[in-house]
Parts: structure tokens; C-alpha cells; sequence
């Protein structure tokens, strides 16, 4: 009986404690509610090596907001590593969980968003207005805006060029002159080629450039052809001498070495080149500092109108176009190319510039690769299926082990190319 | 009235695993069924229509796809050498440290201790091992027969894979192996060497007998697992180089995320890997069973 009413008793006191505890709570939300406006924006970006940036930039984008429209705005910025970042992507999407703002690559992944329906048009925003012809380009679909432009890369391989100096050489134009710098680096003890096989992306970026310098200067309707199941890989045939050359004249033990090690050998000056994109200069330059590196075009073939630099717009920031917070979304886009602060943001990320906004000064390598660019030899990023573009990272991995020759190259590369094509078609 | 009873008690027992009934149908059986569905779609993952195609899937998997057939070869492959080795090894363990009087504690967690990092984690770990710590040895001790490429050589990965596998798998099983040796009655031992029996005699005909319905729930766990490996393979060598060690489960994920975005007919290949463990699960498991029965 004695129990029965002590239970009692305590649990009247806890009742009451909840009761007390809610409504101070309620009390509370209420003071906060008062003195602004408060928009939550959630924002979804590819790129965690940029973390730290992105974060400062967004606590600006913050404070602005606060100070010119009194709106508390809370920028939750979320950064999966790239690897998984499209797969998180694409679940969020189709769960009804989507960010505001997620980035896109521009080439790849944006017509296939915007044609889904989840990508918002952003062609009469402010910040379409300021971009450069070009890179406009690169980020529409049917001439309309739909993503802004981060990173716009301009790559072709690397060369130190300490060593060319000390061997009296220079960025090769044809695949002649690129045996003859092959030649004297060896003679001279260098290492030509630094190769870092074992992730399948890194022997890619050899037929990125090869075919994308081979197509553009001699075979502009190959991708269209090959796209209408009337092309081969027999045409452009030619990249494989180079490929060739690089991967008997290269690093030992290739496909132990990941991209993240290769950039550290290649900064140590283990090799000469580095096939390998201006991104990983960051990685570079904090393994040597004191390293100077050049890019340069990679030759094909004898024909110098085929040696080319790669032109391309990767990540973008698109904004989902059914967000409840369109308009607080479309400040934030427009804050990316804001003309006072957006100048900072691209330099500090060591983006190159692409729009009117954007005046800051350039790496060396980065103005290397613009000279490129300005004589007209860069090419667009070829739009080849994901599918294609990962079996050729494969059979190059495989062409460097020696499980397939040439012919079986070519011929399982256009196979997969017809089997991309019919995905497609469905 | 007594049906009426029974009624009310097997409400009162399905309340009871609501919970854990609920989460299961919607994690899983839902999802289940919905695969069904889209195996017979030409969904990409990302669009919000999902067309009906029929067959049309599964037709491509069986006229054209030879990579997936090459996986599924490899995947075979590799889970006779995992549920073989491992059983063994395992086994071998688990008899040799319940054969010690002391320490026996200390060997069971060391041995199990793989298992409980993820393998990923593992797998990692492995391939730093491989590609830097190997070599090293090679290098500067001259240990040339280390001086392979274990995991860009398809022939020498292979037995990576494996070993890594073994090293994160092994514990677990190991337990299982105790637990059923432990429960074999004293008794038949003290028996059996009253009436001159040599150990090995022992562990033949006391040990093993005794300890069948471990093997039946051993094979299973191994052969379900090694069926699907993902983890190590895809850290390791990432399936590569380019498909030499691809396992079926990268297989269907490559086809999913990296590729075309093929989601409908992912689906359709998992369902055929899912058709054949059942299958070969279920015959391992009768078996299995009938034989338990006979001892």
C-alpha cells in the first residue's frame, strides 16, 4: 500500500516536470521567433578538397544576407566525397529529400538532370548576364542557363620544368618532337612518363586528350558517327602510339600507384611528365613547393593542328527547381559570381575565371595552358557515353598488363559504344 | 471458446513483433517487390518515368552481356576457394585453441579481432601493405619473391583478394566452430580415451560427428557471403585491372552508378544472382541437413 503510494507521488513529480519542461520550451521558440525572417538553404557540393572555402564563403553569403535584407539565412553546406557524391545525389532526388543546391558536372550529368525536370532555369538571373560567352555555353541546355559555372579547367598533361630546362627541351608539337624529348630525358637519366594506373580515371585522361585532340583537328564528325552506330575506333587508330610510348617509357609498378601517390613522385621529380590534369597541382605543389610545373598539349600524330589542350566546365552549381526556397536559393547562386567577393572565392580555390566578375591573377601553369587557349588549340570536352568512358579507363588498365592488344581494344571499345548507344535509345 | 483463445494469442504475438514486422516489410520485403517491378523497366535511375519493356532485360543478359557472365565465372571462382579455405581455416583455429589449456581467451581475440574492423577499413589497410610495405621488403631486404604486383597483376590478386578475405573473415566463422566444439559432452572424450582411443581417432569420430550442424550453418554463412562479396574486391582492386577480378556485385553496381545509370536492368541481373544463391543455398542446405540426420 506504502509502495503503491510513493509510485504515485513520483510519478505526479515527473508529469509535472515534463509539463514544465514544455512550456518552457514553447516559451522559447517564441523570444527566438521574433526578430528576423529565418530561410534554411541546403546546399550539396562534389568537391570536399574545398571545404574549408566554401564554408568561409557561405558565412559571408550569411552576413550579407542578414545585413542588406535582415533575412537569418543558415546555409547547411554538405560536401560528400566525390566518389559517392552522385549516388547520394540521385537518391536524394528521387526520394522527394533533394538539396536546394547541388553541383552537376556540366558536361556529363547537366542535359540528363535538366531533361529530368530537376533543374531550374536560371537565364534571367543576374549572374548569366556576366559569364563568358563560351562558358555560358558549356553550361546550357536549348540555350538556356541552367547551372554556374565552378571550375572550368583547362588541362593537359604536366611537365617539370626544371627538368626540361636542364635537358634544353620544350613542350613537344608532334608525336616526332615528343620521341625526341623522350630520347634525351632518358639519355640524361630522367624518368619520361610518370604513370598512377591503379584507379581506372587516371590512364583515361591519356584517350581524353588523345581523342579529343584527334577528333577536333582531324575528324570533327567521329562523335556524331560513332553516337549514329557508323563510326569506329579504328579511325583514330593513331592514339595508340602515343599511349604506347608513355606506357613502355614510364614509372615502374603502375598499378600500385594511385593518382594521389603518382602527384607526389611526379613532385619529387621522379618523372619528367605527368599525364594528369591542372586539379592536382594543389596536391603537387604541397608535396614540393618549390616544384614549377608547365602543361603542355599532347601530341597524336605529326599533325600539330591535333595537338590540343582540353577546354571544359566540370562542376556546377545547379539550383533544384522545385525548391521551396526559390528565391533565397537564386541570391546564393547569384552570390557565386557576386561582383565584389566572387573574384576571392575563385582565386583562393585556384578556379580559372568564367565571367566578367572574375579578375584575379593566374598560376603560371594556368597561363601556360590559357596560351593554348588563345591560339585557338584547345578542344571542347568530347561528350562520350559514362559507359564508354569507363571501359576505356578498363582496357587501358588492361592494355598496360598486357590482357588485351590493340585489335581487342578497338574492337571492344566499339561494341560498348553501340550497347551505350542502345541504353540511350531506351 | 478455444478458438477464440487462440485468435486473441496470436494477436497478442503479432502486436509483439509489429516493431520489428514493420521495419522488415518496409525495408525490405517492399523493396523486394518493388525489384521485381523494375527489372522489367528500362528505369536510369533518375528519371521519374519508368517504362515497362517486359523481358527485354533479361533477353540482353543472356544473349550479349559476357562481362557479366565472365563476373558471375570469377564470382564461382572465388567462393569455392573462400568457403573451402575458410571452413578449413577456421576449423583448424577453432580445434587448435580449444586443444590449449591456457591463453585460450587471448588467441579467440586475436583472431576474431580482424572481424571486427570494417573490411573496408581493412581492405585498406591491406592495400597499403601491398603497395608500399611488400615492396619495401623486396627493396631493401632483398626479399625478391615478395616483389610481385599483387594487386595490378590479375594472377597475384586474385590471392590478395583471398587473403584479405580469409584474414577478415576467418574469426567470425572460427567462433561458430567453438561454440559447437565446446558443446560436444566431456564425457565421450574420457570415454573414448579410457578405451585407448588416439586423438585423432577422437576428433574423427567424436569431434566432427558432433559437431555437423556447424558445418550446415558454416557453409551457409560462407557461401552466402563469398556470393556477394563487394567490400574487399572493390577497395582492393576496384574489379580491376580492367575486369580481371570483377565480381558480380561490382558488376551490378557499375551497371547501376558508373555506366549507363541502367537501373531497370541492374535490377534484372541482381535478380539472376539472387535466383542462383537461392538455388544453390537451398540445395547446400537440404544436403546439409539429411546428412545431419544420418549421424
Amino acid at each position: 500500500m506504502k509502495k503503491e503510494k510513493t509510485m504515485k507521488k513520483i510519478t505526479t513529480v515527473l508529469v509535472m516536470l515534463c509539463i514544465s519542461m514544455m512550456l518552457l520550451s514553447g516559451a522559447g521558440t517564441k523570444e527566438q521567433a521574433s526578430p528576423a525572417k529565418k530561410v534554411t538553404l541546403n546546399v550539396m557540393m562534389s568537391f570536399p578538397r574545398f571545404t574549408e572555402e566554401m564554408e568561409a564563403y557561405v558565412a559571408q553569403f550569411e552576413a550579407k544576407m542578414l545585413e542588406e535584407k535582415g533575412i537569418e539565412v543558415e546555409v547547411e553546406l554538405e560536401m560528400p566525397s566525390s566518389d559517392q557524391y552522385r549516388n547520394i545525389l540521385q537518391t536524394r532526388l528521387s526520394s522527394n529529400d533533394a538539396p536546394d543546391l547541388f553541383t552537376l558536372h556540366a558536361t556529363a550529368d547537366l542535359p540528363t538532370y535538366v531533361e529530368a525536370g530537376y533543374v531550374a532555369d536560371l537565364s534571367s538571373q543576374p549572374l548569366a548576364a556576366k559569364l563568358y560567352p563560351d562558358v555560358r555555353t558549356s553550361v546550357s541546355v536549348d540555350e538556356k542557363v541552367y547551372a554556374v559555372p565552378f571550375e572550368s579547367t583547362v588541362w593537359g598533361y604536366l611537365y617539370n620544368k626544371d627538368i626540361f630546362e636542364a635537358c634544353g627541351i620544350t613542350a613537344p608539337d608532334t608525336l616526332d618532337e615528343m620521341k625526341e624529348v623522350v630520347r634525351v630525358l632518358k639519355q640524361n637519366g630522367y624518368t619520361p612518363f610518370q604513370l598512377a594506373f591503379q584507379e581506372q580515371w587516371v590512364p583515361q585522361l591519356m584517350t581524353a586528350l588523345l581523342l579529343g585532340g584527334k577528333v577536333s583537328g582531324e575528324i570533327p564528325d567521329w562523335v556524331d558517327r560513332m553516337y549514329a552506330d557508323q563510326g569506329s575506333y579504328r579511325e583514330v587508330a593513331d592514339i595508340f602510339e602515343m599511349i604506347n610510348l608513355v606506357m613502355s617509357n614510364g614509372t615502374p609498378r603502375a598499378m600500385e600507384t594511385g593518382s594521389e601517390q603518382g602527384a607526389a613522385d611526379f613532385a619529387n621529380g621522379k618523372a619528367a611528365m605527368y599525364i594528369q590534369g591542372t586539379w592536382s597541382a594543389e596536391s603537387i605543389l604541397s608535396v614540393n613547393p618549390e616544384i614549377r610545373i608547365g602543361v603542355g598539349a599532347l601530341p597524336v600524330n605529326n599533325n600539330e593542328d591535333c595537338t590540343r589542350v582540353n577546354l571544359a566546365t566540370t562542376t556546377s552549381l545547379a539550383v533544384y527547381a522545385d525548391t521551396p526556397q526559390k528565391e533565397m536559393a537564386m541570391e546564393f547562386a547569384n552570390y557565386i559570381l557576386d561582383d565584389e567577393d566572387s573574384s576571392a572565392l575563385y582565386e583562393s580555390l585556384k578556379f580559372n575565371p568564367v565571367a566578367s566578375c572574375h579578375d584575379f591573377d593566374q598560376y603560371d601553369w594556368a597561363k601556360d595552358a590559357s596560351r593554348y587557349v588563345a591560339e585557338g588549340r584547345a578542344y571542347m570536352d568530347l561528350v562520350l557515353p559514362q559507359a564508354v568512358t569507363n571501359e576505356q579507363g578498363k582496357l587501358l588498365q588492361s592494355l598496360y598488363v598486357k590482357q588485351v592488344t590493340v585489335d581487342q581494344f578497338i574492337t571492344i571499345m566499339d561494341q560498348t559504344f553501340k550497347a551505350a548507344n542502345k541504353a540511350l535509345a531506351q | 471458446m478455444a478458438h477464440q483463445n487462440a485468435t486473441k494469442r496470436n494477436l497478442q504475438l503479432l502486436a509483439c513483433t509489429a516493431p520489428a514486422l514493420i521495419v522488415f516489410i518496409t525495408m525490405k520485403i517492399i523493396p523486394a517487390v518493388m525489384g521485381f517491378w523494375y527489372s522489367l523497366t528500362s528505369w536510369n535511375g533518375i528519371n521519374p518515368k519508368k517504362p515497362f519493356i517486359g523481358l527485354e532485360n533479361f533477353r540482353e543478359i543472356f544473349t550479349t552481356d559476357s562481362y557479366f557472365w565472365d563476373s558471375l565465372l570469377f564470382t564461382f571462382r572465388y567462393t569455392i576457394w573462400i568457403v573451402v579455405a575458410m571452413n578449413i581455416l577456421a576449423l583448424l583455429l577453432a580445434l587448435g585453441i580449444e586443444s590449449q589449456r591456457r591463453g585460450k581467451g587471448v588467441f579467440r581475440t586475436l583472431f576474431y579481432l580482424p572481424n571486427m574492423i570494417s573490411l573496408v577499413i581493412g581492405s585498406f589497410m591491406w592495400n597499403f601493405i601491398f603497395t608500399k610495405v611488400l615492396y619495401y621488403m623486396a627493396d631493401t631486404w632483398g626479399w625478391s619473391f615478395l616483389d610481385h604486383s599483387w594487386i595490378g597483376d590479375p594472377t597475384f590478386s586474385f590471392y590478395a583478394i583471398l587473403t584479405v578475405a580469409l584474414w577478415g573473415g576467418t574469426g567470425y566463422i572460427m567462433i561458430i566452430y567453438i561454440a559447437a566444439i565446446q558443446g560436444v559432452p566431456e564425457v565421450l572424450h574420457e570415454a573414448a580415451i579410457v578405451d585407448g582411443a588416439t586423438p585423432f581417432q577422437r576428433l574423427r569420430s567424436i569431434t566432427l560427428p558432433m559437431i555437423a550442424h556447424s558445418f550446415t550453418i558454416c557453409l551457409f554463412i560462407t557461401l552466402n557471403n563469398a556470393f556477394q562479396v563487394f567490400d574487399v574486391v572493390y577497395t582492393l582492386t576496384g574489379g580491376g585491372p580492367g575486369r580481371a577480378t570483377q565480381v558480380v556485385a561490382i558488376n551490378i553496381y557499375e551497371e547501376a552508378f558508373n555506366n549507363s545509370n541502367r537501373f531497370g536492368y541492374a535490377t534484372a541481373k541482381s535478380l539472376i544472382v539472387f535466383a542462383i544463391v537461392l538455388v544453390i543455398t537451398s540445395i547446400q542446405l537440404t544436403v546439409m541437413k539429411r546428412r545431419e540426420q544420418e549421424l
